[in-house]
């Protein structure tokens, strides 16, 4: 009885925070309506934002205002976080489709996909961009923006108490910049929101008009990849405007916490940081193999084949999905190359998606560990570490356990997501390309992936996108804790 | 907002951290073992420095020199001693505050600047206290008798 009471104040703390998180959601859905000045003719969309944003807040309103007041020097725990986070995100998300659905666009499935596509900065479409209002095209960036940052680093930056210290892990958004949580989100936003103003001017200096500009900064430095051209940045077939979108996207791929050294001037640590390292490693190794084995084929001058090779390397790895030209026309190894960066994505604690440089680099220097180890004397004591942001970071073994089982249950879903797609019909390697892609949360596209695919294709990259975004085992938690207290409850009556 | 070094994860240490960071300030823990820092709370979120506080490398990774308070609550009173002379006198540290396990080491604190706090003397001081009210009290009982 007494644990079915406590049971009860905790979850009246949830549905708080939920509360609260939702009301926030309801504002973002405002930000598009800013615009209006600009574009006076599309008022009569207008209220397509309004009706979901007043639903939303009058549902939050209820959830904040009528859940009994608890003490206020309530934490939560990891578990706790995770079920907020889960279901503050899919309330997000549903709610993010209204838009599309009240104008007229999408059915519920294909909002629901675009919409997921936005909020984990996929960037996989089905909206098309040639005839839909400047509204949509904002609101799409907008989502990628919260999406890159993560709804719990918005809010915990502004209005919540730093007492959810449970939800700003299970965002997966765990490295923090400055010892106090509050702080520490704060300076993300503040780093982030910088990058996408600088973003910004470059765009608009390098020949971008100013509302594509706004779009593709936001859509960049969240690695997500929403462009409002048919063929996104090969529509201007400029190589400022490229070198531009190189640069947000390696900025939006590395870590908070490393920006936080490097914008502190700290280079030596910058280029210890193993992320890093990796990154360049891989970009080194990828780009001349692509232009050898596979880009080659395809262009007539040197230039243009290096070009082609650098933008889908930095967009693979980085997880954005920005593009120059189509991938069909790409031979089996330059395709399986892209499926490679793909799964192996961006930084951890960036708005990246894919399994993290982290978790690749250690999983490597521990084989490099295992070898040399074998070589030393028994009795030896060594420390293994690596550089994480601006501190030395001792590796434990459990910590290779954690990324090694993280590696395998990603690999495993991505083997289910793509034998769901062969039983579509479609050919290994689109198949793998495109799941890799929705699961990486990168939002390249093969061609499966259009208004007309079958809504099982939809419903497979929609639950891969989440389960990529929020990397798997905070959901797991979340939903095994719910079953579990549900269960509690009605066994004890 | 105050950039806070403690030092000792330990009962005292982990609930002057928590306190601290509930509060908003910024803190660094640094204990030996790592398993001290179970005891924090979670709504702790400052960082843990997982070394010996008496390696000058250690007290540089929490940024002793950027730290405007400086707590030291280990149980061994030499190692307070030496990390809280480092502090004061090598790193300027605005305010440095010590635990005194054992109440006569307190004479190496004189006139160094360094604010000492000895549980034992604390513990006698509020005896005091509440025994002279109540004395007090048993006092203005009779007299109203």
């Amino acid at each position: 009885m007494r644990y079915i009471n406590i049971l009860k104040e905790r979850y009246q703390l949830i549905i708080k925070y939920i509360g609260i998180l939702t009301m926030a959601a309801s504002a973002f859905l405002l930000l598009p309506l800013l615009s209006l000045p600009f574009y006076p003719e599309e008022i009569k969309y207008s209220y397509s934002f309004l009706i979901p944003s007043i639903f939303l807040f009058i549902i939050g309103y209820i959830f904040w205002k009528y859940t009994k007041h608890n003490r206020e020097e309530v934490s939560l725990s990891l578990k706790e976080g995770g079920i907020i986070v889960l279901i503050s995100w899919l309330i997000a998300v549903i709610s993010s489709a209204l838009p599309f659905m009240l104008i007229g666009m999408l059915n519920f499935t294909q909002a629901i996909f675009e919409s997921m596509s936005g909020w984990t900065t996929t960037g996989l479409s089905v909206v098309d961009v040639t005839t839909a209002p400047k509204l949509i095209l904002l609101w799409r960036s907008i989502m990628q923006f919260f999406g890159g940052a993560g709804l719990v680093v918005v809010m915990m930056s502004s209005v919540l108490h730093p007492y959810g210290f449970g939800l700003y892990k299970a965002e997966g958004r765990s490295d923090q910049l400055l010892p106090h949580v509050k702080r520490s989100t704060k300076a993300i936003m503040y780093i982030y929101t910088g990058y996408t103003v600088a973003g910004i001017l470059l765009y608009v200096l390098t020949g971008m008009s100013l509302f594509d500009a706004f779009n593709h900064s936001l859509a960049a430095l969240s690695t997500g990849g929403f462009s409002t051209q048919v063929d996104s940045i090969g529509h201007y077939n400029s190589l400022s405007i490229e070198v531009v979108t190189w640069i947000l996207m390696l900025l939006g791929t590395t870590n908070f916490a490393t920006h936080f050294a490097l914008l502190k001037g700290k280079f030596k640590i910058f280029f210890k940081n193993g992320e890093i390292r990796l990154l360049l490693i891989l970009n080194s190794i990828f780009i001349p193999i692509l232009i050898f084995f596979s880009v080659n084929k395809l262009y007539s001058s040197l230039p243009a084949i290096t070009r082609r090779s650098i933008f889908e390397t930095i967009t693979a790895i980085s997880t954005t999905g920005f593009s120059l030209d189509t991938f069909n026309t790409w031979n089996a190894f330059g395709t399986f190359s892209i499926i490679i960066l793909m799964l192996i994505g961006g930084g951890t604690g960036s708005t990246a998606g894919g399994i993290k440089l982290y978790r690749i680099y250690l999983i490597f220097k521990s084989i490099i560990w295992e070898i040399k180890g074998y070589f030393l004397p028994a009795d030896v004591v060594k420390k293994n570490y690596i550089w994480r942001g601006e501190t030395k970071l001792d590796i434990k073994s459990n910590f290779v356990m954690e990324a090694a089982n993280y590696v395998v249950l990603y690999i495993f879903t991505y083997f289910l997501g793509v034998l769901i797609f062969l039983s579509q019909g479609y050919s290994i390697s689109d198949s793998m390309f495109e799941f890799a892609s929705a699961l990486g949360t990168v939002g390249l596209s093969i061609g499966i992936t259009a208004v007309d695919a079958p809504p099982i294709i939809l419903w497979t990259e929609t639950l891969g996108m989440f389960l990529g975004r929020l990397e798997f085992f905070v959901i797991f938690f979340a939903i095994i804790k719910i079953f579990k207290d549900i269960n509690y409850i009605y066994s004890s009556k | 907002m105050m950039y806070v070094v403690v030092i000792g994860c330990g009962k005292t240490g982990s609930a002057i951290a928590d306190l601290l960071s509930k509060n908003g300030e910024d803190v660094v823990v640094v204990d030996k073992l790592n398993s001290s820092f179970n005891l924090l709370s979670p709504e702790y979120t400052g960082f843990t420095v997982n070394g010996d506080a008496t390696e000058l490398e250690i007290l540089l990774e929490a940024k002793i020199d950027k730290a405007d308070l400086m707590i030291i609550t280990t149980e061994i009173d030499s190692v307070n001693a030496m990390v809280s002379q480092i502090a004061k006198k090598l790193y300027d540290v605005p305010k440095v505050i010590v635990k005194i396990n054992e109440p006569l080491k307190s004479v190496i604190y004189r006139n160094t600047g360094i604010i000492t706090l000895s549980p034992t003397d604390l513990f006698i001081d509020k005896l005091r206290d509440k025994l002279s009210k109540e004395e007090g009290k048993a006092l203005d009982e009779e007299r109203t008798i």
